[in-house]
């Protein structure tokens, strides 16, 4: 009896230690409990569902000890791995491109512009970033997060300062599910009555031959300009081509669904097993989600400016509320600017002119992170 | 591996939109070239143009005649049916489907008695 119960003590002891319960520290279980408030804000609050909940619950899964995800060969490693080599943000920005329809940038490229100046909150935020210690590959991943762009960023993240990964896609993800409350002000802010009520004429036809010349033109010029982004950009095109072909219905079927699908759910949970206490659990991380809404706040308020510019400069064709657009999130940032036009001046429409600026933000994003690929990687 | 061309964050904003306005605006002016080239726009603004052919004249076969009078005699019976404060929303003639009109001559029953 007494060696039964001695063999028992033993091995429940091997148990405790073996367990995870033995090993958990306090910055394990804040982060536990920062992965089930993002599941709470994922599920109850709807905050991009589908890409804050994988990375919720990978963030639960990266701060149980002795799982050895990074010691061996498993199944999260190999979603690591993913990140790593970055493999998945093209993979994403495929199924974008399946989805996306250039259709009314083409018919109004002049609107290309817009998406281009909402890039200035980038640089406001990666100078922001520096003058607070980053280093200037550190800020300019952070200042990315104002491209509003998720594959983006966490592809020059992990090219740049990976061990940001998780803070960055967070603070991303998190601002781009916040547009609908973020810009209105100050998109408001930046124009009066008389702008919001301004009509922009109706976008011509765009004809199929033009529709699959620009996937094609477009991946000519930037891969041979920023070699970086090759594969961002080539992706993006590859999956606009399926699109707009008409003879690939099942290749973009699969792109824009079933693949997207799957990659979101391994990039998202990936991201989310980058947030173990020890690399997320520190005052860097407070500061990125802050320099995050100054991105969001400076490109929101850029892109409005410039399209203020654009309206004299076009006598007044322009409605500068277009150009809050000009930061990615497509398609959620033109549909703010249709609410807020409806809000202010209903019966007005513009969300197919606001969709140009719009889908030139994705192009504007990918060429300012190939950029900073350029000049900065260490 | 090599060091940053500068670490100026005003020369970094500098530079680089420099370069995505020059890759946007040199991407516009693309399109806009492939717009005046397109050799598809004048078969498209010919077919938007053609108008659209004159449909076949149809014959379309006369309504069966009704006598106007009994249907002026069905609805003032469905309102006397249903009571004195009736109020008639719409008319629609009664549709085919057999479950549709069950499911109706239901309804009616249900609400009358």
């Amino acid at each position: 009896m007494n060696e039964f119960m001695t063999a028992f003590s033993v091995s429940l002891q091997s148990v405790w230690n073996d367990s995870g319960f033995s090993a958990i520290t306090s910055g394990n279980i804040i982060m536990i409990l920062v992965g089930c408030v993002l599941l709470y804000l994922a599920f109850a609050k709807e905050y991009e569902p589908l890409l804050l909940s994988p990375i919720a619950f990978g963030c639960i899964l990266a701060n149980f000890p002795k799982t050895g995800f990074n010691d061996e060969m498993n199944v999260m490693m190999a979603i690591g791995f993913g990140i790593k080599y970055e493999i998945f943000p093209p993979i994403i920005f495929m199924g974008v491109g399946a989805m996306t329809d250039f259709g009314p940038m083409i018919a109004d490229p002049d609107t290309m512009l817009l998406g281009a100046a909402a890039q200035f909150g980038v640089f406001i935020a990666l100078a922001g970033a520096m003058l607070l210690g980053f280093t200037v590959q550190e800020a300019a991943c952070i200042g990315i997060i104002g491209g509003a762009d998720g594959p983006t960023s966490i592809y020059l993240t992990v090219k740049m300062a990976p061990h940001l990964l998780g803070a960055i896609a967070v603070a991303a993800y998190s601002y781009m599910s916040l547009v609908p409350l973020i810009q209105p002000p100050v998109m408001i802010l930046c124009t009066s009555q008389k702008d919001r009520e301004i009509r922009m004429p109706q976008l011509r036809n765009v004809t199929k031959f033009e529709r699959i010349v620009f996937p094609v033109l477009s991946t000519i010029v930037i891969s041979l300009l920023l070699p970086p982004v090759a594969s961002l950009v080539g992706m993006l095109m590859l999956g606009n081509l399926f699109r707009e072909s008409g003879v690939t219905d099942r290749l973009s079927d699969t792109a824009q669904n079933a693949l997207i699908n799957i990659v979101t759910i391994f990039l998202a949970t990936g991201t989310g097993l980058t947030m173990d206490a020890d690399s997320f659990l520190n005052y860097k991380t407070i500061l990125i989600i802050c320099l995050g809404l100054v991105a969001f706040i400076g490109g929101t308020a850029a892109g409005v400016l410039f399209g203020q510019i654009m309206k004299v400069a076009t006598g007044g064709r322009i409605n500068p509320l277009i150009g809050s657009a000009g930061v990615s999130a497509v398609p959620m940032a033109a549909r703010v600017s249709q609410v807020v036009v409806q809000k202010y001046c209903p019966g007005n429409f513009l969300l197919m002119n606001a969709m140009g600026p719009n889908v030139a933000g994705v192009i504007g994003t990918a060429v300012a992170a190939g950029t900073a690929l350029a000049m900065l990687q260490g | 591996m090599h060091q940053p061309a500068t670490t100026n964050p005003m020369i970094i904003m500098v530079i680089n939109m420099t370069i995505v306005f020059a890759v946007l605006i040199g991407l516009s002016f693309m399109i806009k070239l492939v717009h005046m080239i397109d050799p598809t726009k004048k078969q498209e603004k010919k077919l938007e143009e053609k108008p659209a052919p004159r449909a076949a004249s149809v014959v379309t076969p006369a309504a069966p005649a009704v006598d106007p009078n009994l249907n002026i005699a069905v609805i003032a019976a469905a309102v006397a049916a249903y009571g004195g404060d009736a109020k008639i929303v719409a008319i629609r003639p009664v549709e085919s489907t057999g479950w549709k009109n069950v499911g109706r001559a239901n309804g009616v029953q249900n609400t009358v008695f």
